[in-house]
């Protein structure tokens, strides 16, 4: 039932076909950016960028590695976004168990970019800090018009070497473990991430190094205060709600025990 | 973001700002008798100040209570209520500012009383639960300007006040460059200093408005005077100095 991506990087190419292909089924502009000295572009992941492939290069023993990793919304189980989210705009679909974000109701508190424990979300580009305008800009749909109709991701369709690959969450943790028995071999530190993580990612990693190495959290945690939030938003209410009644309570006794008086005072 | 709605939310912040100085000043010259007999609680400045951060602690506490309560967020939707929220924070600013400029002594003096704390404040305060169901007045021990219930309510807005434009400041101006931690804890202090501030708000309003045993209270707080009587019977010390000064 749960729908998942794997993706493993030792088949990647860093062709980056993945996003185009994201860009082009979601219609999203390209980013102007300047040459950094690397293949990697563009630079960051922005409201118009939803996917992106990173490349590091790794020094192993005198050996270059030229690492890739395609880095969006993980789409976590327990997710911390979904948790802070106050108007409901980020939510977890119970079918599929996609985190989906819908901008017509965000407020643009912007809680999700600083809870998110793999720092995905990002703002809108014209966004005005001083006055607080501009929305979350957008993140990775896991193409939820295209699966709910049966048909794969655009990345994972695009993707020429099958380092992307979509279908049943349980089947592709199978498979992704059997990989990692193949690459363990060759690479020691090889493991499949997301399996565990955060109630378990919708987005499957088969990784040849530690996942620090590819910029990916060792142990991603939901944020104690996002566990937090959602406690205290009700002790508040509850608060708020008691404190009212108390107070109000009190001025309707006060002013009975006062008329009862002076009725007295008036009789004696 | 379009323009348009900046400018909405800002005017939604700035008329009712502007609005409650102009009425205070109304108030107090045309429909008050200047002549009236009382004793000088509020001074005209101290009035305008009250009132001004009444009506930008409503927008803020609306436009933050409907991200707080589950399920009311939808009202934030588009962030508009953000702007507002972040306008009347500046304005908010600024009127502390100018007031503390203006009135210096008024606000240390404000943060003295509320930092003064007595053995005899504690036993106000044990008999304060039966005087605030309306146990006999009589017994209560004579007070000073302020009681320690009011004593509370001001160490709570200076407290809660300066939680608010901290862990706020940080959110605002510094997101994205403290750690992603400090600006978490900084959500949730903000909320706990919402909560403990917007309950003592709802106990502020009601005991200020409807309480039978505060019967000038609200009334003192718009044309600034109260009867010789209340005084005597509420601020017993405080209507003795004052008599002294005069006399």
């Amino acid at each position: 039932m749960a729908k998942a991506m794997l993706m493993d990087v030792t088949r990647c190419i860093g062709c980056r076909a993945c996003q185009i292909a994201c860009k082009q089924w979601h219609d999203l502009p390209a980013v102007h950016t300047t040459n950094l000295g690397t293949y990697e572009n563009p630079p960051d992941l922005s409201a118009d960028t939803w996917t992106r492939i990173e490349f590091r290069e790794l020094d192993d023993h005198g050996t270059l590695k030229w690492l890739f990793s395609k880095h969006q919304c993980m789409h976590c189980t327990d997710a911390a976004c979904v948790n802070v989210c106050p108007t409901g705009a980020l939510k977890r679909d119970p079918y599929f168990g996609f985190v989906t974000y819908k901008r017509d109701k965000c407020s643009g508190c912007g809680y999700c970019i600083e809870f998110c424990p793999f720092h995905i979300p990002r703002k809108d580009e014209h966004a005005n800090k001083l006055l607080g305008t501009g929305l979350m800009g957008g993140k990775c749909d896991f193409c939820f018009d295209r699966v709910s109709n049966g048909v794969e991701p655009a990345c994972a369709k695009a993707c020429p070497t099958g380092a992307i690959t979509f279908g049943e969450r349980d089947d592709l943790i199978r498979e992704g473990r059997q990989r990692v028995m193949t690459l363990k071999k060759n690479y020691p530190d090889a493991n499949l991430y997301g399996e565990r993580e955060l109630g378990g990612l919708h987005m499957l990693y088969v990784f040849a190094e530690r996942p620090s190495v590819y910029d990916f959290p060792e142990n991603p945690e939901m944020p104690a205060a996002a566990i937090s939030l959602p406690i205290e938003k009700w002790t508040g209410v509850g608060l708020g709600l008691l404190a009212g009644a108390g107070i109000l309570t009190a001025s309707v006794v006060a002013r009975a025990r006062m008329i009862q008086e002076e009725k007295q005072n008036v009789k004696e | 973001m379009s323009k348009n709605k900046t400018e909405k939310g800002f005017w939604a912040a700035i008329f009712p700002t502007i609005g409650s100085v102009i009425g205070t000043f109304l108030y107090d010259y045309f429909f008050d008798d200047p002549k009236r007999p009382g004793i000088m609680r509020f001074s005209f400045p101290a009035r305008t100040l009250h009132w001004v951060t009444a009506v930008l602690i409503i927008l803020l506490g609306f436009t933050g209570l409907i991200l707080f309560v589950p399920g009311w967020g939808t009202i934030a939707v588009a962030g508009w209520t953000r702007i507002i929220h972040r306008i009347c924070v500046y304005i908010f600013s600024v009127v502390l500012l100018l007031y503390f400029v203006t009135y210096r002594k008024n606000c240390l003096d404000y943060i003295k009383e509320s930092f003064t704390w007595t053995r005899e404040d504690l036993g106000w305060l044990r008999a304060a639960v039966d005087y605030y169901l309306g146990g006999e007045e009589s017994k209560m021990p004579p007070q000073g300007r302020i009681n320690p219930g009011q004593k509370i309510w001001q160490l709570i807005t200076i407290l809660c006040g300066a939680i608010f434009f901290i862990t706020g400041a940080i959110m605002t101006f510094a997101k994205g460059a403290v750690a992603p931690g400090v600006f978490q804890w900084c959500v949730f202090t903000h909320d706990i200093a919402f909560i403990i501030g917007g309950c003592m708000l709802i106990v502020h309003v009601v005991l200020g408005a409807l309480h039978p045993r505060m019967s000038e209270s609200l009334r003192s707080m718009i044309t600034g005077k109260i009867s010789v009587q209340y005084a005597k019977s509420h601020y017993g010390k405080w209507y003795e100095k004052i008599s002294k000064k005069q006399a």
